[in-house]
Order: C-alpha cells, then sequence, then structure tokens
C-alpha cells in the first residue's frame, strides 16, 4: 500500500523478556526531551511487564516498573502518560490503580483502589493529560471517563455503558487534543467519540467493519498538534489516519525494517539470519500485529505501538502535503 | 417409580452426562438441562455452534501475548478461559481428548500460537470423521515439526509420524507388543508421507512467532508404488489414512480410547465391541460415537458413574465451574491453568506423543493434596455467586434438616454428586455432632459451607 501522506521512517524494538527490548508493548510516549517510553505488558502471569526508556536512535537507558503490587512495580499495566514536568503516570488493571514515576523511573507516589466511588477504578486503562494538568482515565469496567487532579484527587467524570451516541463499551485509549477536547477509543463500539473537557458528546467517528474509516476494536486514539487524528485499528492490524475533519486520510498496516537491536541480533545469531532467510517472510514481518496506541512528536514523527511483534514502528508525517 | 423419584433419577442422569461430556455443571444449570431432557441435551452437547466465542475480543485484550503467545505459558490463559467458561462443553472436552489422543507436546514445538491453533482444530473437526481427523493433523504443521516429518525426504524417510500414526494414533498395539501391522506397513506409511512438512518460519527470538503453515512439497514426496495393509498403489499420506480408518483394529482402538476417556476407567469388552461395529457402521463418525455412547444403557447404569479418576483439568474446571465466578478474563481465571500443572497435567504440553496415562495414575499423595485443597478452597468462596447460589439452595431445601438430609442437600447443591456409603457416614457423623441444620441460625452459612469443603475432600470426590 503506498503512502501518500506519510513516509515510513524506522523501527525500536526487539522481543525481549527484560533489558533492552519490549514484550507486548501496549504503549509508547515521547517526553520533553524526546526519549521514548514504552509500556510492555506481556500476559501478567509472565512477569514480563516494564516501562523501558531509550532514544529514538534506539540507545537502550533504563527500565523501571517491572512486575509486582509493591510500590513501584506494576502488575496488569495498560496505558501511560507524561506530564510537562517528565513524571509519569502508569494504570493498572489488576491493582486498579495509578503509579507515578520520576523521569529516572523512580516511584513517587501511587493511588487508586478497587471499587465504583469517585477516585476509584474498576481497570483503569487509557491515560491522558489536559493543558491544566489534570489527568483524564478511562475507567473502563466502571464505563466512565475520571478527571483526577495530578495527585489524584477527583475532579469528575463522566459517562454511561450503551451503544447510543456517547455512550461506552469498554472503552480503552483516550487523547485530549489542542482544544482540550477529550477522544475515546470506544473499543467494543468499534468507534472513536469526541467530547468536550466537561464530557459533553460533540461527535463520533468509524463503525463496524473492515473498510477505511470503519474499525474493529479501535484501542487507541491519538491526536497531533494540527489534529490529525490517528486511531489504532487493533483487530484490523492497521492504523487509520483522518484529517481534522474526520475524513479518512490513510491506512497504515505496517512497514517494519528490522530495528537496530533485531539487526545486532541477527548478526551476531547467523544461525537465526539463515533460518529468518529461509522462511522468507519478510512482507508478513513489516506489517502491524495489533497495534495498540500512537504517539507523535512536535517535528511530525509518528509513533505506533506493535504490540504483537514487540516494536515501535515509527512514520514521519509530511504536514506541508497533507492536511487542514 | 414415584414422580419425586423419577425426578432425583432424570437431575442425576443429567449430572452424570454433563460429568462425561463436560467438566461438571452448577446445579441450576443440572435443572436447565433436565428441563429439555435426556436425549435432547445429548444432542445439543453434539452440535455446538461453530462460531468465534463472543468473549474472544476481551481474551485477547486481557491477555495479548496470547495473541501472538510465544510459548505455552504465554498461550495457557486462553484455553483455561475456555475450560472454565464455554457454554459448549462437549466441545472442549473433545478437544481435551485429541489433544492426548493425538499429542503434541510444547516442550519440543515451544510455540503457544500452534499449540492454541490445534486445539482450534480439534474444537472444529473433533466430533466429526475420524478419517478427517487424521488428515487434519497430518496436515498440522506442528505435529510434522513435533515428530520430525520436515526431516522425511523421498530418499530417506523418517519413520517417526508413520510409526505414531500407526501405533499411537489409529491401530494401536496388541497385549503381546504387536499390532495388525507390519514393520512393513511403518516404513512404507513413512514414504508416503515423504514431502509433507511445515513451512519454515522465522525465529521467534526477535519479532515473537509466525503463524506456522502445512507445506507439501511434491518434489520431496516419494510417489512410487506402495504396499500398505495389503493394498498396493502409489499413495500419499491421504490414501494412508484412508486405508487406516477402514481397519477393524482402528475402529476398535478409537473406541476402546473413547470409552476409556468418557466411560470408566476398566474397559468393558461387550461395549467396546459394540462401539467398534458403530465406528465401522458410522464410517468412523465421532458424533455418532459418542451419542451412541451417551444414549446407551450401559453409560446410564449406576455401574459406570464415579467410576472413573478425574484428570486434573476435570477436578480443577469442573470444581472451578461451580463457582461461576468468570465473568470477565482474569488473573484468577489464568491461573487455573497452574492448578492443573501442579496436579500433573500441564495443560498444552503432554509429556510425550503418548499423551497422558489416565486413571489411578493421575493421583499420588502429592497430587492428592493438591486436589484437596484446590477443591475445598474453590467451594470456600462464599463470595462468588455460584457458591452463593449453592449456599441459598441448601437453606431453602427446608426450614430444619436433620443431618442426613443436610449431607444429602449438600450433594445436591454441589451438582448432585453421590458418595460411597464410608464417606456418607463419616460426613453424617460429623453433622449430628451439631445437630438438625436451621437455615435460620446465623451459623448455618459457614456450616454448609464446611460441609462442602469436606465433601469434595473426601476420596469420592475424585471420581466422576
Amino acid at each position: 500500500m503506498s503512502l501518500n501522506n506519510f513516509s515510513y521512517s524506522h523501527t525500536i524494538g526487539i522481543a525481549s523478556f527484560l533489558g533492552r527490548g519490549f514484550m507486548n508493548p501496549v504503549d509508547v510516549r515521547l517526553d520533553s526531551k524526546g526519549l521514548v517510553y514504552v509500556l510492555s505488558r506481556s500476559n501478567a502471569g509472565n512477569q514480563d511487564v516494564r516501562v523501558s526508556v531509550q532514544t529514538q536512535d534506539s540507545e537502550f537507558l533504563h527500565e523501571f516498573g517491572r512486575w509486582g503490587t509493591d510500590p513501584g512495580q506494576t502488575t496488569q499495566p495498560s496505558a501511560m502518560a507524561i506530564d510537562s514536568d517528565d513524571r509519569i503516570y502508569v494504570t493498572d488493571e489488576f491493582m486498579h490503580n495509578v503509579t507515578v514515576f520520576n523521569r529516572e523511573g523512580q516511584f513517587i507516589d501511587r493511588w487508586g483502589e478497587s471499587g465504583t466511588e469517585n477516585g476509584r477504578f474498576n481497570r483503569p486503562s487509557g491515560i491522558a493529560i489536559d493543558s491544566e494538568g489534570n489527568l483524564h482515565i478511562v475507567d473502563h469496567l466502571n464505563t466512565r471517563i475520571q478527571k483526577l487532579a495530578p495527585d489524584g484527587t477527583f475532579i469528575s467524570s463522566f459517562g454511561t455503558f450503551g451503544t447510543e451516541p456517547g455512550q461506552l463499551n469498554f472503552p480503552w485509549g483516550i487523547a485530549i487534543d489542542e482544544e482540550d477536547s477529550i477522544w475515546v477509543a470506544d473499543w467494543r463500539n468499534d468507534r472513536v467519540q469526541k467530547f468536550s473537557n466537561n464530557g459533553d458528546f460533540i461527535n463520533s467517528l468509524g463503525s463496524s467493519g473492515k473498510k477505511d474509516g470503519q474499525f474493529n476494536r479501535p484501542s487507541g486514539v491519538h491526536v497531533t498538534s494540527d489534529g490529525s487524528i490517528f486511531v489504532a485499528d487493533w483487530r484490523n492490524d492497521r492504523v487509520q489516519a483522518f484529517t481534522s475533519d474526520d475524513t479518512h486520510s490513510e491506512t497504515l498496516i505496517g512497514d517494519a525494517t528490522l530495528s537496530k537491536w533485531c539487526q545486532e541480533f541477527l548478526d551476531v545469531n547467523p544461525e537465526q539470519a539463515s533460518w529468518r532467510e529461509n522462511a522468507a517472510l519478510f512482507e508478513m514481518e513489516k506489517r502491524f500485529w495489533r497495534p495498540s496506541a500512537i504517539e507523535s512528536s512536535d517535528d511530525g514523527l509518528i509513533l505506533i505501538a506493535d504490540s504483537c511483534r514487540h516494536r515501535i514502528q515509527i512514520y514521519q508525517q509530511e504536514r506541508a502535503m497533507a492536511m487542514n | 417409580m414415584t414422580t419425586a423419584t423419577s425426578a432425583r433419577t432424570d437431575v442425576s442422569l443429567i449430572a452424570h452426562l454433563l460429568r462425561r461430556a463436560g467438566f461438571g455443571v452448577t446445579r441450576d444449570q443440572i435443572d436447565a438441562y433436565t428441563a429439555k431432557g435426556y436425549e435432547e441435551t445429548v444432542e445439543e452437547l453434539l452440535h455446538p455452534k461453530q462460531e468465534e466465542a463472543a468473549d474472544q475480543d476481551l481474551l485477547d485484550r486481557y491477555f495479548i501475548a496470547s495473541v501472538e503467545a510465544r510459548s505455552v505459558g504465554h498461550a495457557d490463559p486462553q484455553w483455561a478461559w475456555r475450560l472454565a467458561t464455554s457454554q459448549k462443553p462437549l466441545e472442549e472436552k473433545i478437544a481435551l481428548f485429541w489433544h492426548s489422543l493425538l499429542a503434541v507436546g510444547g516442550v519440543k514445538l515451544d510455540h503457544g500460537l500452534e499449540m492454541l491453533t490445534e486445539i482450534e482444530l480439534f474444537r472444529r473437526v473433533g466430533l466429526g470423521r475420524f478419517q478427517n481427523i487424521l488428515i487434519e493433523i497430518s496436515r498440522n504443521p506442528g505435529m510434522m515439526y513435533w515428530l520430525d516429518n520436515q526431516n522425511s525426504h523421498k530418499n530417506a524417510p523418517n519413520e517417526n509420524y508413520g510409526r505414531e500414526l500407526l501405533e499411537l494414533f489409529s491401530m494401536g498395539i496388541d497385549d503381546l507388543g504387536g499390532g495388525a501391522y507390519t514393520e512393513d506397513d511403518v516404513k512404507t506409511a513413512a514414504r508416503a508421507f515423504t514431502g509433507w512438512a511445515s513451512r519454515p518460519t522465522p525465529p521467534p527470538f526477535f519479532l515473537g512467532p509466525f503463524p506456522m503453515e502445512f507445506n507439501f512439497d511434491s518434489s520431496d514426496h516419494d510417489d512410487g508404488e506402495k504396499t500398505f495393509l495389503g493394498e498396493t498403489g502409489n499413495f500419499n499420506g491421504e490414501d494412508i489414512v484412508e486405508i487406516i480408518a477402514k481397519q477393524r483394529a482402528t475402529a476398535r482402538f478409537i473406541a476402546f480410547r473413547l470409552y476409556l476417556f468418557f466411560v470408566a476407567d476398566e474397559p468393558n469388552e461387550p461395549e467396546i465391541e459394540r462401539l467398534t461395529d458403530v465406528f465401522q457402521e458410522t464410517n468412523g463418525d465421532i458424533r455418532s460415537l459418542l451419542r451412541s455412547i451417551f444414549n446407551s444403557d450401559h453409560f446410564k447404569s449406576e455401574e459406570v458413574r464415579f467410576r472413573k479418576i478425574k484428570s486434573p483439568a476435570e477436578l480443577v474446571f469442573g470444581t472451578a465451574r461451580l463457582t461461576d465466578r468468570f465473568d470477565i478474563p482474569d488473573m484468577e481465571s489464568s491461573s487455573l491453568a497452574n492448578q492443573a500443572l501442579f496436579m500433573g497435567q500441564h495443560l498444552l504440553n503432554p509429556p510425550s506423543v503418548e499423551g497422558w496415562h489416565e486413571g489411578e495414575e493421575w493421583v499420588d499423595s502429592g497430587s492428592l493434596i493438591e486436589r484437596i485443597n484446590f477443591a475445598s478452597g474453590e467451594v470456600g468462596r462464599t463470595d462468588a455467586p455460584g457458591i452463593q447460589r449453592m449456599i441459598e439452595r441448601v437453606g431453602t431445601s427446608n426450614d430444619l434438616l436433620d443431618p442426613e438430609e443436610f449431607v444429602e442437600a449438600c450433594l445436591d447443591a454441589l451438582g448432585s454428586i453421590d458418595l460411597g456409603d464410608r464417606s456418607k457416614s463419616v460426613l453424617m457423623d460429623h453433622a449430628s455432632q451439631v445437630g438438625p441444620f436451621d437455615s435460620d441460625k446465623p451459623e448455618s452459612e459457614e456450616r454448609t459451607v464446611e460441609m462442602f469443603q469436606l465433601i469434595v475432600s473426601t476420596p469420592d470426590y475424585q471420581y466422576c
């Protein structure tokens, strides 16, 4: 599939249970310095979870938030957000809480517990930060979006279960645009919904299916600074891009090349390289498998967490050619 | 027979059927099946709807590593969830049967994704014709890899698959260690399956596993004339399977294995002979064989009830299903596979191509403690909706229950199970020490749960 508004840039990642590499990355975020934070989820029972920090040029720096229930550990992490001070907030679906780390990965705080009351959660998933520094968290089994202060103090919430416009069905990802509107990946309704900052329904994007503009369990949504909308069309194994007026503009199916780490692995394991050459599934290697989340940089990089291929595929958005 | 006695008989029979054709059911489900009738229930079990489970998306979301399962350990949350929650119990039970009979082990294959694909294969074709099942498993890339058929070439056949196909998958061996086939038949089968292999996949170490695919390489296939089980021709693998499937020895072997799995640990020769005939009359249709088993007087008789040692999977998932606590995939559901492992059954990883040895071999002193602790813990979950309904059922049985009535009410609530006289006597002695059961007393819930735990701790509960 040709790319009109994008060019493929490069890929970061290698399958790894610890250290350099990822295991089923479900979220990717950039901090103020452009470092890439990747949240590996794996399966809780396999204990491969962590947040990994690396440069955009694949220099692995460190990791934190490994498996466990103690402060500073995560069990079933689902998403993360980074605030203007580079504090990292990680939601955990098993502990029903949010853990806060500093940029070095040191534990700062955690809050939240299981429940339906304000400020409590039932499997918190997507998390995003608005222009005032408040957190918006998809409290997905309570079918609501909770707005909290950075210290976890409850501010407000909205959302009801259902299929009508404005209602939610197992929501997952969330994004805040430049106008502080809230975008929610309404996962089991196969759509993305836009709400005002106080939770008033604005409009809906997409329907069930495989055509352009349709979704099969969208997991992540991201809005760039120029208003372009990206949706991780999870079960269709693709990412769709839309202009700021909701017009479909591009479908990405994955263009990965070997990452620097993968190339190094094959260089020192020639028998594995030979095995790969013999299989010759080079086209299949490129494609997304359950892309989960999207991040962008101010200079037009689009980073996509390619969850079941243990990597981040990075594109360059050609903004001058593209959208409004 | 009085109406009440007849009703109890119906309930008991349905419960027996569901323990064998599934993993046991709650008392409420027994009522629902009883209302449908026995034979109607058998037909429902035999015809599961072939469709993706409605909650597959949820399972993939919460266990993302199972979508591209790298290893058995990454894959087992998927099957554990199905075993704990499926409303198509025979579909899972027949998958477990074939998983042990046509065994592929994760210890060598180490490809969780392919292991799950194999289970899905058994769900899809496991109730169909045996010939088709054998063809499908012969085209299963995991099986081809497991039994070295990718190393079987036109000029150098590897006999592993041909040998196991005859010895362990279809015709079996007799008491003297021989079979209704010769060493030459093994060699011929191996020749016929040359060129059958799995397509190479990239190594999983840097991008995770890739789905495996079957590959037939005609240039590496021995297309020469072959004589197999008395027939001669330019046989390919399909021809070999077709010849195997019409042998009386195959019919008897499959009838024997189905009997041991679904009916009793001790074989009954007349019944196995009858089922052998059914196999041949129906061209090896497994659905017809199971129908014949479940509707037979022999299966319905007291003679075979509670005469089978529960496998770890039956014990774990049968007991866990009583709790009815799995409404959404979580770590609790995925941990059930580990419980079966602790009792000696590593799902998706049978110990060898022979599968698991069933019957009394399941239980030793160590696994018995695991079994009792697990079952006792499950029925002690008073916050689980299934356990609450069981408690309520005992509480509403009568205002005041004498010790015998109380024990019987608890046995009924646990799914109409039965105990031998000795165990029942011990339980009634225990109940008598406290006196009549009064559901209005505050300790009634605690007393009921204690009795549930005592029941599942008896030797009798190890049988289904």
